[in-house]
C-alpha cells in the first residue's frame, strides 16, 4: 500500500474545492476512480485526473503535493486517516475536521481549521488570517482538537474559538484571541494590535506584553500552578513546543475583555 | 405554432371543471377557446391520465425586498448548507430559508407555480423589491405596498382628512411603488414601537397619534374598496403571536366594517389561552368567524417543522421574540420612518409544545373553514416554512391517514389539545386547485390566468397522478409558462423571466402637493425620484408592468 497521492499537474487560475477528498471521501476508492471525480474549475466541470497525476492506493494516507494556493478545503470534514500537503494549502484546511492528521510543509491559507472539533493540524510554514476562527454566519469557530503552526499566522487567530488549542511558533496577527469563547492560544511570538478584543473566557498564553484594549485588567505577576499542567499538555515531542515546562509557572495576568463578562485571561510569560 | 395538450384531466375550478378529461389548445401564449378546424396542431402532447391545472399562484410568499435580504446576508449558512449547482440552463443559488433569487425562481417553477407575489413592499423599498423580483427567473410577481405606519398616513388620518385624501395617498402609493395591493403589518404598531410601546391592541390609542389599529384598519380597509382595487386590504393583524390574540383578530376583522378584508397568516393570529400552559388553538372561533363573515378571506400562514428564518415587518412582535433566535442572531430595524423590519431566525420543533399546536391549528384552520375560496395555501415563506414544503402541505390536507400519523409524532401535549385528530375532511384536487390558483386569481383579480379557459395565459402545469399527493406536486410533469414549456419532470429546462402586476386606481393628481411637501420636508429623497415609472420597470428593472383592471371606483 503506498498513499493515494495527488500531484498538480499545473496552478489552477480558479480555486479549486477539494473538500471530497478525505480519507472518508475516498474510502474503498482505486487511482482509476479517483482520477474521474468531478472537479470543478470556475464554472467548468473536469475530471480529478484532467487536474493532478494520481497514483497510489491507500485512502487513509493521502498525499498532496501542490505548489498553488488555490487548492481549498483540503480536509474538509475528515474524521479518521492522514492528509499529507507537500507544498502548500489554500483557504479552509481542515474546515469542520473531526479527527485524523492534517499536515502541511508549507503555507495555508485563510479559515484553517475554522469549525474543526477534533483531530490535529501541523503546519510548517505561515498560516493565513482566521485561524481557527468561525466563518462568516457561524457562530463558533473551532471547538476542539489541535492546530500547530511553525511559522507566523495572520489576523483574527482563534476568532470566536470554542475550545481546542492553537499552537503558533512565530507571530500572531491583530485582533488576536477576538471574541474567544474558550480554549487556548499560545503564540511564542509576537501578537499584534486589539489581542483578545471580546473575548468571554478563554486562555491566551504568550511570551511577549502583548497590546491588549484598555477593557483589560492587570492582575499583577503571579505564580500559577496550573501552568505545570497545561504546559505538558500542550507540549508536543520534537520542534518548538516541546520545552515549553522550561519557562516556568511564573506569568504576568491579565483579565477581560470587561465588556464581555471579562474572565478571559492573558498570561505573559516574562 | 398551435399546440394541442390531448387528454388531460382538467381542473379549472373558474369553470366548474372537475377532472373532466378534455384537450387543451395554446397558440401564441394564450389557451384558444375550441380547437381550431381544420389546423393540424405543431406539437401534441399525450397526457392521458395526467392532471392539467392552472399554473400555480402564491399570494403571499416573502421573495423580494430588503428584509429577505437582510435574511441572506445574515444567514449565510443557509446559503452554504443547500446549495443547486450550476448547469448549462440555470444559474447556481443555494438557501433553504431565504434561498436567493434564482434558487427560488426555479424551484418555485418546478412545483409548478408560474405567479408569486411578494406581500410586504415597502414604498421605499419598491425599488430594491422589484429588482430582487426581477432577478427571480420564471415567475410573474407583484408586490403589496405597505402602509399603516408610514407617518404620512398617520399625520393624514391625526389631522382628520377627509377619506377621499386617503384614498387618493392609497392609490398614488400603488401608483408610485408599482404594486397590485395594500398591505398593513400591525396597524400602527411599527410606528408604535418607535414611540416605546411594546404591545398595541386594536382599540388600544397610538403613544403618539390620537389613532387605533381599528381605525387604521377601517381607513385603509375602506380605501382600497372605494378605489375599486380588486384585492382586499391584506392584514397582518395585531398581537402576532401571543396567546390569546384570537379576541385581537376577530376585532380586526370586524375593524373593516364589512369591506373585503384578507387576513393573512392567520394561523399566529389564531391562539387561545386556555390548558395548563396558557397556551392553545382558537381555530374553532376562528374558522367559524371566517365562515360567518362573507367579507374575509385569509391565508393560513402554516408552520412546518424545521430550520427557517422569520421576516416581518412587525418591528414590535419580531422584537418581543428575539430571545427565541435559533441561531441566537437577529435584527430589527426602521425603514426609513415608512415602517420596520425585523429578521429572526427560527426552528420549528415537532417536539416543542407550542411549536406542535401552531402546527395543528395552522391544519385546523385549512380543516374547518368551509370555502376553499376563501383560504390560500401559504406558509408565510419563510416565516412558517419555506416555500419548498408545499408538496407536503398539500398531502398533509388530501390524506387523512398521513395527516394523523403525523399528528401522532409531535408533542403528545400538543396533539391533545387540538382536535385536528377528529376532522375527517380531506382536500380534493378540486379544492386544491382551488385554492392555489383559482381562488388567488380571482381575489388578486387577474383575470387572465389562474384558469384554462378561453383567452387565459397559457401557463399551465400537467402532474402526474400518483398515489402520494406530495409527490404529484413536488414534481409536475410539464410546466408552460406563456405556452413555452419551461419545466419537464420537475426541472428547468428553459429559463425565463417574468413581468410585474399592478393595478392603476384613479386619485385626483392634486394629492401630490400635499405628498411632495411632505417629501421635501421630512424624506431622503424627492417624490419625483421615489415613484418608479413604467420604463424603469422595462428596461432598468427588468420586469415589465401588466395593468390589472380596477373595478369603477365605489363599485361593488
Amino acid at each position: 500500500m503506498t498513499a493515494l497521492t495527488l500531484q498538480l499537474l499545473a496552478p489552477p487560475s480558479p480555486r479549486i474545492d477539494l473538500s471530497a477528498f478525505t480519507p472518508d471521501g475516498l474510502a474503498g476508492q482505486s487511482a482509476d476512480e479517483v482520477r474521474r471525480l468531478p472537479l470543478w474549475v470556475g464554472n467548468q466541470q473536469v475530471e480529478t485526473g484532467d487536474l493532478f497525476r494520481v497514483t497510489g492506493d491507500d485512502t487513509d494516507a493521502i498525499l498532496i503535493r501542490s505548489d498553488s494556493d488555490r487548492l481549498d478545503g483540503i480536509g474538509t470534514g475528515m474524521t479518521r486517516g492522514s492528509i499529507r500537503v507537500e507544498g502548500r494549502a489554500g483557504a479552509y484546511l481542515g474546515r469542520r475536521q473531526r479527527g485524523g492528521a492534517i499536515a502541511v510543509t508549507g503555507d495555508a491559507g485563510p479559515f484553517a481549521g475554522s469549525g474543526m472539533s477534533g483531530g490535529t493540524i501541523r503546519i510548517g510554514g505561515d498560516a493565513g488570517d482566521f485561524l481557527g476562527a468561525a466563518i462568516a454566519g457561524e457562530r463558533r469557530g473551532m471547538r476542539g482538537g489541535r492546530i500547530e503552526v511553525l511559522g507566523n499566522a495572520g489576523d483574527r487567530v482563534g476568532d470566536h474559538q470554542r475550545r481546542g488549542q492553537i499552537l503558533i511558533n512565530g507571530n500572531a496577527g491583530d485582533y488576536c484571541g477576538s471574541r474567544m469563547v474558550a480554549g487556548t492560544i499560545l503564540v511564542l511570538g509576537r501578537t499584534g494590535i486589539n489581542t483578545g478584543l471580546a473575548m468571554r473566557r478563554g486562555t491566551l498564553l504568550l511570551t511577549a506584553e502583548p497590546n491588549l484594549p484598555p477593557t483589560f485588567n492587570d492582575n499583577g505577576t503571579q505564580q500559577l500552578a496550573f501552568l505545570a499542567l497545561l504546559t505538558r499538555d500542550l507540549a508536543t515531542a520534537g520542534g518548538p513546543f516541546e520545552q515549553l515546562k522550561s519557562r516556568g509557572t511564573r506569568v504576568r495576568r491579565w483579565l477581560g475583555d470587561l465588556g464581555y463578562g471579562g474572565q478571559g485571561e492573558v498570561l505573559v510569560w516574562g | 405554432m398551435l399546440t394541442k395538450l390531448a387528454g388531460g384531466r382538467l381542473y379549472d375550478p373558474a369553470h366548474g371543471i372537475n377532472g373532466e378529461v378534455r384537450d387543451l389548445y395554446l397558440r401564441d401564449g394564450q389557451i384558444l377557446a375550441k380547437a381550431p378546424f381544420g389546423e393540424t396542431p405543431g406539437r401534441t402532447y399525450d397526457l392521458a391520465g395526467k392532471l392539467v391545472m392552472a399554473g400555480a399562484i402564491d399570494l403571499h410568499t416573502h421573495i423580494g425586498g430588503g428584509k429577505v435580504n437582510i435574511a441572506r446576508t445574515m444567514l449565510p449558512e443557509d446559503q452554504r448548507a443547500l446549495v443547486r449547482t450550476r448547469t448549462a440552463l440555470t444559474r447556481t443559488g443555494g438557501g433553504h430559508a431565504a434561498p436567493s433569487t434564482f434558487a427560488a425562481g426555479y424551484r418555485y417553477a418546478e412545483m409548478g407555480y408560474t405567479t408569486a407575489f411578494e406581500p410586504a413592499v415597502l414604498p421605499v423599498n419598491a425599488r430594491q423589491a422589484h429588482m430582487e423580483m426581477a432577478d427571480t427567473p420564471m415567475l410573474d410577481t407583484g408586490g403589496y405596498a405597505m402602509l399603516g405606519s408610514d407617518e404620512l398616513l398617520l399625520q393624514l388620518m391625526s389631522e382628520g382628512v377627509g377619506q377621499e385624501v386617503i384614498n387618493n395617498y392609497v392609490a398614488w402609493s400603488l401608483h408610485a411603488a408599482q404594486c397590485i395591493g395594500i398591505k398593513v403589518v400591525n396597524p400602527g404598531g411599527i410606528s408604535a414601537f418607535k414611540f416605546n410601546a411594546r404591545s398595541l391592541d386594536v382599540d388600544e390609542r397610538h403613544p403618539h397619534y390620537p389613532l387605533t389599529p381599528r381605525d387604521i384598519v377601517r381607513t385603509l380597509s375602506r380605501a382600497v374598496f372605494e378605489l375599486g382595487v380588486p384585492h382586499p386590504l391584506h392584514v397582518h393583524a395585531s398581537n402576532l403571536g401571543i396567546p390569546g390574540n384570537h379576541t385581537a383578530t376577530l376585532a380586526t376583522m370586524d375593524a373593516a366594517e364589512g369591506f373585503p378584508i384578507h387576513l393573512t397568516h392567520i394561523q399566529f393570529h389564531t391562539y387561545g389561552t386556555e390548558g395548563d400552559r396558557h397556551f392553545s388553538s382558537a381555530a374553532g372561533e376562528i374558522a367559524q368567524a371566517v365562515n360567518a363573515r362573507k367579507n374575509v378571506s385569509i391565508d393560513v400562514g402554516q408552520v412546518m417543522f424545521g430550520q427557517t428564518v422569520t421576516v416581518s415587518g412587525d418591528t414590535m412582535r419580531q422584537y418581543a421574540n428575539h430571545h427565541h433566535a435559533h441561531p441566537r442572531k437577529w435584527t430589527c430595524m426602521d425603514i426609513e420612518c415608512d415602517a420596520g423590519c425585523g429578521v429572526v431566525p427560527f426552528r420549528y420543533r415537532d417536539q416543542n409544545f407550542v411549536n406542535a399546536l401552531q402546527w395543528a391549528i395552522g391544519l385546523e384552520l385549512f380543516l374547518m373553514v368551509d370555502d376553499p375560496w376563501r383560504v390560500f395555501l401559504t406558509t408565510d415563506h419563510p416565516n412558517g416554512a419555506p416555500f419548498t414544503s408545499y408538496p407536503r402541505l398539500i398531502r398533509l390536507l388530501m390524506d387523512r391517514g398521513f395527516r394523523n400519523d403525523q399528528l401522532a409524532r409531535i408533542n403528545p401535549e400538543a396533539a391533545a389539545m387540538s382536535c385536528l385528530g377528529s376532522l375527517e375532511r380531506e382536500y380534493s384536487l378540486y379544492e386544491i386547485a382551488i385554492m392555489t390558483r383559482a381562488a388567488p386569481a380571482r381575489i388578486l383579480g387577474l383575470a387572465d390566468r389562474g384558469h384554462l379557459g378561453a383567452g387565459a395565459r397559457a401557463d399551465i402545469t400537467v402532474y402526474h397522478q400518483l398515489d402520494d399527493p406530495e409527490q404529484t406536486f413536488a414534481r409536475p410533469m410539464l410546466v408552460f409558462k406563456d405556452g413555452e414549456v419551461v419545466v419537464e419532470d420537475g426541472a428547468v429546462t428553459r429559463v425565463v423571466g417574468g413581468g410585474t402586476q399592478v393595478v392603476r386606481p384613479e386619485f385626483d393628481p392634486a394629492i401630490e402637493l400635499r405628498i411632495g411637501r411632505w417629501f421635501d420636508r421630512y424624506h431622503s429623497i424627492r417624490m419625483a425620484n421615489f415613484r418608479i415609472s413604467d420604463t424603469e420597470m422595462a428596461d432598468g428593472i427588468g420586469s415589465p408592468v401588466t395593468v390589472h383592471p380596477c373595478r369603477p371606483r365605489g363599485v361593488a
